[in-house]
């Protein structure tokens, strides 16, 4: 299995990286940590629930980046990593 | 006297444990007087100094120094760039930090609460009596407008140049003024001396806040005949000083006078007779300085004769409009330009509170979120210009009126701008970002800002951990 | 209707969340060119994402891509009740019927005619029903041509003619090209062009050449007081032939002035109803 990356490190972006782990293990690096570090973190556990991961390297690199685009960077990398194992 | 050593010059001055030394920030990010002075201070062992910098800078490298070493006790400035607010944090004062304004600075060096013992004034020439100015020599500056309450005020006025010539033209500074004079190599790096926030701003959201600025302007009834402006040197700020000279020339008029930093679109103005007169405390670009040298209506200002509270003669006094910036904003109007929302210096007044209360009319202009942070928050983290001062402001989604101005509320009824209260343009900027964790600045207070009539206001922190 | 079309790539989201303060009157959302074949799935996702969340006050397109291998994919991911419909690029008729047996119910197309033997075609694709407008792609067109394309327009001026032309026949809008660079001036010179030949809207690659767009393509404030008058007179006379200043007023220049009239009010630049 492999390591899938989507997004970007720019401004209001974020760049997801996702890889095949035997426990669930998030990270979060982001500019607005303060302000929304555990709204996003939720958003992730919420976005990987709902796409019935329960193992898996996740990280986020976060430069700003609303909710849609955070939920659309880590749903496109789910979906990559599921394309890539069949 | 005069001296070529630094060394010699102090032996004459006599400095001593607590005292109070004065230096301005024409010289900005290319200044070389305040480290010159400073390490030459911590190397004769100096401590408890009483600092007074107009503005403090990234190239301000010396004062990290005076404060790992512990030397000073109170420092007193009206606006911190750069990392030395991190070194605030990290090392702490022994006395308090006061941000102050720039007129309140003039006010307080004046009245006496700032007492200054020693003012270091760089210049970028004077004559061998002492009369100098910032208009001639290799490192022009421009106007000293922040360095003349010091000069007249202080115990002793120490002039360091690094030109010294047979006359002076219309000297902003007067040989009366001056103790003694330093001649130097060099006084700074003239790339760091005008530089920094100079572009009009190229950003799609930057540009339609701009149109709008003017649009509502306009429809204000304020672009007449005589009107008078003031704006900053930021992207925004100075897009809307060009689209604003435009609007007088399309519309056939004249101002009668622009305040505060001068700019080249401010000179372009001038020299269109879009604008009689210039009254310039500052020069942020080459254009500025020239125009300050050669033309007549462009006419250099003092500090106080700007913004002194206590001045009646103060140019803002009669401001119609004056367009501002702002780190956050809340919903009392409350402005903050002083900390970012952890509670880190970012900057400062500078004339923000001075003008914003002053003026006919004060323009917040800013994009609704940065980045992901909203602008408007339920209260700033620090009030550097009161919600009282404040009357519009304006962002890319919607524009919010304070509901003090029952007159522009009514005079903006039909418009087809998107105007909407300051709660409405809260939610609209939530609706993208969310509602962001109020995590209050906390730790132990270092210092407060100072309103520009010498109240105490919000207390500033150095946070722990 | 609308004065300016801005395209905003599919894949970045500081344009995305901000394509409701640009301006435009419309704006298109490119999952073509401006995304790498690698990254579609990217730009679907996030694009369709925002519309979904954020459901932006905009009327938004979607420039799709070519091949119906990937616009299959790409309509699979168009939130439709967000968008009006999708900009279909190197149009000819036999693609667009192609695409129409695909292509949802409610999504209209504009077709963009940038390949040379668009317009041999250029008729039958005006006249397809679900065809909105016409969108001129000068580009592509010049880079097959051979031709350099200046700020006079000369390079392009029988392409355009000829679109108008097809689109004015058939009632449907023509969208000019945009303009490549982000001078002002040349902007200035090549959409005043565009607007003297008959274009009813022209595109924007970037968000500060959208104000000039709207100004320059908005009725002015002349042909708007104008307008009124004749409409005026037409419903005081009841009649389509009079003759207004010692000039004839027939059909067609009552119907445009009708036209121009909710054009101007649409965009907010009818000063009221009063007729000197």
């Amino acid at each position: 299995m492999k390591t899938v990356s989507v997004g970007t490190l720019e401004s209001s972006d974020c760049l997801v990286t996702i890889k095949p782990h035997e426990s669930l293990e998030i990270e979060i690096d982001t500019v607005v940590h303060d302000a929304f570090y555990e709204h996003i973190s939720d958003l992730v556990r919420k976005t990987l629930k709902e796409h019935g991961i329960t193992k898996a390297y996740v990280i986020v690199q976060d430069k700003g980046a609303l909710d849609y685009a955070i939920k659309a960077r880590l749903t496109t990398a789910i979906k990559r990593m599921r394309d890539d194992n069949g | 006297m005069i001296s070529k050593s630094l060394e010699t010059l102090l032996d004459f001055v006599k400095p001593s444990d607590g005292m109070a030394c004065s230096f301005h920030h024409h010289f900005r990010n290319g200044d070389n007087v305040l480290n010159m002075v400073m390490e030459a201070l911590m190397d004769r062992d100096l401590t408890n100094l009483e600092l007074y910098p107009s503005g403090i800078f990234p190239v301000h490298t010396s004062l990290i120094r005076a404060l790992k070493e512990n030397r000073i006790r109170n420092l007193t400035t009206n606006y911190i760039s750069g990392p030395f607010a991190d070194a605030l944090n990290t090392y702490g004062l022994t006395g308090e930090l006061t941000m102050q304004t720039h007129g309140g600075r003039a006010r307080a060096i004046i009245e006496g609460e700032n007492a200054i013992d020693v003012a270091f004034i760089a210049v970028s020439a004077c004559d061998e009596k002492g009369n100098a100015t910032g208009l001639e020599g290799d490192n022009v500056c421009g106007s000293l407008g922040y360095a003349i309450e010091d000069a007249i005020h202080a115990k002793k006025t120490i002039l360091i140049t690094d030109t010294i010539q047979t006359t002076i033209t219309n000297p902003q500074i007067r040989s009366k003024w001056v103790d003694g004079i330093l001649h130097v190599p060099s006084i700074g790096d003239p790339r760091g001396i005008v530089s920094g926030t100079l572009s009009i701003t190229k950003d799609p959201l930057g540009l339609k806040i701009a149109r709008d600025t003017i649009r509502f302007l306009d429809e204000s009834g304020m672009i007449e005949k005589d009107v008078s402006f003031q704006s900053g040197a930021g992207g925004i700020s100075l897009a809307i000083t060009k689209m604003f000279t435009e609007t007088l020339e399309e519309k056939g008029l004249s101002a009668s006078f622009f305040t505060g930093g001068i700019t080249k679109h401010h000179v372009n103005a001038l020299e269109k007779g879009l604008v009689k007169d210039l009254y310039d405390v500052q020069c942020f670009d080459l254009d500025a300085i020239r125009s300050l040298r050669e033309n007549p209506r462009h006419h250099f200002m003092s500090a106080s004769d700007y913004a002194n509270p206590n001045n009646d003669h103060r140019k803002i006094k009669d401001l119609s409009i004056v367009i501002l910036g702002a780190a956050e904003v809340d919903l009392d109007f409350n402005v903050n330009v002083t900390t970012d929302s952890s509670g880190t210096i970012i900057g400062g007044s500078g004339g923000h509170s001075d003008t914003a209360e002053d003026a006919a009319l004060s323009i917040i202009v800013s994009p609704l979120l940065k980045g992901r942070m909203p602008l408007i928050k339920d209260r700033v983290t620090s009030i550097t210009t009161p919600g009282q001062s404040v009357d519009v402001i304006i962002t890319e989604r919607g524009i919010a009126i304070n509901p003090k101005r029952h007159d522009l509320l009514e005079r903006f009824k039909n418009t087809t701008l998107p105007l909407m209260s300051i709660e409405s343009l809260q939610k609209k900027a939530h609706a993208l970002s969310g509602v962001p964790k109020h995590s209050p600045a906390k730790g132990r207070v270092i210092g407060h800002i100072e309103s520009r009539h010498g109240q105490k206001g919000d207390a500033l922190y150095r946070k722990e951990g | 209707m609308a004065r300016s079309y801005l395209f905003i790539p599919g894949n970045v989201p500081r344009m995305l969340q901000n394509m409701d303060v640009y301006e435009a009157d419309v704006i298109i959302i490119d999952w073509e060119d401006a995304i790498a074949p690698g990254e579609k799935d990217e730009a679907r996702i996030l694009s369709e994402t925002f519309l979904k969340k954020h459901a932006p006050d905009v009327e938004i397109y979607i420039r799709i891509n070519a091949e119906p291998s990937l616009y299959e994919a790409d309509l699979a991911h168009i939130p439709l009740n967000h968008v009006k419909g999708v900009v279909y690029p190197k149009s000819d008729t036999a693609s667009l019927s192609k695409l129409l047996k695909v292509l949802p119910d409610s999504l209209d197309i504009i077709a963009l005619i940038e390949t040379p033997g668009a317009f041999f075609d250029i008729k039958t694709i005006a006249a397809m029903e679900r065809i909105s407008a016409l969108f001129l792609g000068a580009e592509d067109l010049c880079s097959e041509l051979g031709a350099t394309r200046d700020p006079s327009g000369d390079a392009i001026l029988f392409a355009r003619s000829t679109l108008i032309m097809a689109a004015k026949a058939y009632g449907k809008d023509a969208v000019d090209t945009p303009w490549a660079d982000l001078d002002a001036n040349n902007l200035q010179k090549d959409a005043a062009r565009a607007k003297n030949l008959g274009f009813d809207a022209k595109s924007a690659i970037h968000p500060n050449q959208v104000p000039l767009i709207n100004r320059l393509f908005s009725p002015g404030a002349e042909q708007i007081k104008d307008a009124k008058r004749i409409i005026a007179m037409h419903e005081r006379k009841g009649t389509m032939r009079f003759s207004l200043d010692g000039k004839m007023v027939d059909k067609p220049i009552i119907q445009r002035a009708y036209k121009l009239l909710e054009k101007a009010r649409r965009y907010g630049l009818d000063g009221g109803d009063s007729v000197d």
